[in-house]
């Protein structure tokens, strides 16, 4: 059984068009399911946790970067995870803004997403845990003032720039190399004279008194942070063009 | 083995780099190849090879398989196959390695000591606060 969690901005009347081709599209391929509609829901968590326990073998988030998030927060630390683990798969369909974590995964429009779904070809990826937070792309930060501490070595950073700690890469144009499957974060550092450092670590603290943790480009976290990685913890149904092997 | 080409396109693939704008203090082990162009402070070791670069200074042991500086190094290091030793390099500390080149401009003051293939260090020259001869 499909599971379709719609996010409440799909609300709005700009992104009629794209989910009524989308439906017609799905409906096209067999793919119907049950829809879930965020916007009239106080109790998300439960709501996503009652269509896993009644058996859902796909949980697809149809919105942007914020309803996967939503979706894997509501899993992973719930008693209904290991469920999830065995019998169901997390697929995406991207619509509006802010879908670098589907981009990641090789889904680029609403079309392609539909025929992904079909193909069903599935990865199972590490997810990024700062504190009790997850995370599926990256976390970013202000580099001026931060420190890392790693394996007994602490790192700092003088120059304004950026860190990105990247579990699965989301820019075409990175020529870093990321693998979300190696149970490693990437720490990438760039400065304002582009000065760029790079070092994997499997867990760190990291610190910075004046600068937040930005997640996923839509959470906030205070530091110092312990930064980690969960290995495997999500199937997703990915596309052929996914930025990792 | 390096080539004055190839130096640095041999670590593309670098497991990690520390850039000019980072301190590092602390025992840095890792298990790939490693790019100084920082500073660092402790102990530099791993299992495969070490760049460093000439705006680095690094204040620490150094040890791995093969080793390029071009940088600042206080401290001892130990190049268990092949140690470069670029024309803008500054070694203050005993220097071990299997094969060696040294370029025309390099200071070296301390110890270099070749590890024989059976495992045996031999004192080959000593050197203090002179600049080597170009290598022929």
């Amino acid at each position: 059984m499909h599971v379709y969690i719609y996010d409440d901005y799909l609300n709005k009347s700009k992104f009629n068009k794209a989910i009524n081709r989308m439906e017609i599209r799905l409906t096209d391929l067999g793919l119907n399911g049950k829809i879930i509609r965020l916007g009239g829901i106080k109790n998300i968590k439960g709501a996503i946790q009652n269509e896993i326990r009644l058996g859902a073998q796909t949980v697809i988030a149809v919105g942007n970067n914020q309803t996967v998030n939503k979706i894997i927060g509501a899993i992973i630390d719930s008693e209904i995870y290991p469920d999830f683990q065995k019998k169901t798969l997390l697929g995406i369909i991207p619509i509006g803004d802010d879908n670098s974590i589907a981009a990641s995964l090789g889904i680029k429009s609403v079309d392609e997403a539909c025929n992904i779904l079909l193909a069903r070809r599935i990865e199972k990826i590490d997810l990024g845990l700062a504190d009790k937070h997850y995370f599926l792309n990256q976390a970013t930060i202000q580099s001026s003032g931060t420190i890392l501490e790693i394996n007994g070595c602490t790192l700092e950073m003088t120059e304004r720039g950026e860190v990105k700690i990247i579990n699965l890469l989301s820019d075409l144009k990175e020529t870093i190399k990321s693998n979300p499957h190696d149970g490693k974060l990437e720490i990438l550092i760039r400065t304002k004279n582009r000065d760029e450092s790079y070092l994997t670590s499997s867990g760190f603290k990291l610190s910075n008194p004046e600068e937040k943790l930005l997640i996923d480009g839509i959470a906030t976290v205070n530091t110092p942070v312990e930064l980690g990685v969960m290995k495997d913890k999500v199937s997703v149904i990915v596309g052929r063009d996914r930025l990792f092997e | 083995m390096f080539s004055k080409e190839n130096r640095l396109e041999k670590f593309k693939d670098a497991e990690t780099i520390i850039g000019a704008s980072i301190k590092v203090k602390g025992n840095f082990q890792g298990q790939g190849d490693i790019i100084i162009e920082g500073s660092l402070e402790g102990s530099l070791k791993t299992e495969a090879n070490i760049f460093i670069g000439d705006r680095a200074k690094v204040v620490a042991s150094v040890e791995s398989k093969d080793v390029v500086i071009n940088g600042e190094v206080r401290g001892n290091i130990k190049a268990k196959n092949y140690l470069s030793i670029g024309g803008t390099a500054k070694i203050y500390g005993d220097v071990q390695y299997a094969e060696i080149s040294i370029e025309k401009g390099a200071t070296i003051n301390g110890q270099l000591l070749m590890i024989s293939d059976d495992g045996k260090k031999h004192e080959k020259n000593k050197f203090e606060n002179r600049e080597e001869e170009p290598a022929k």
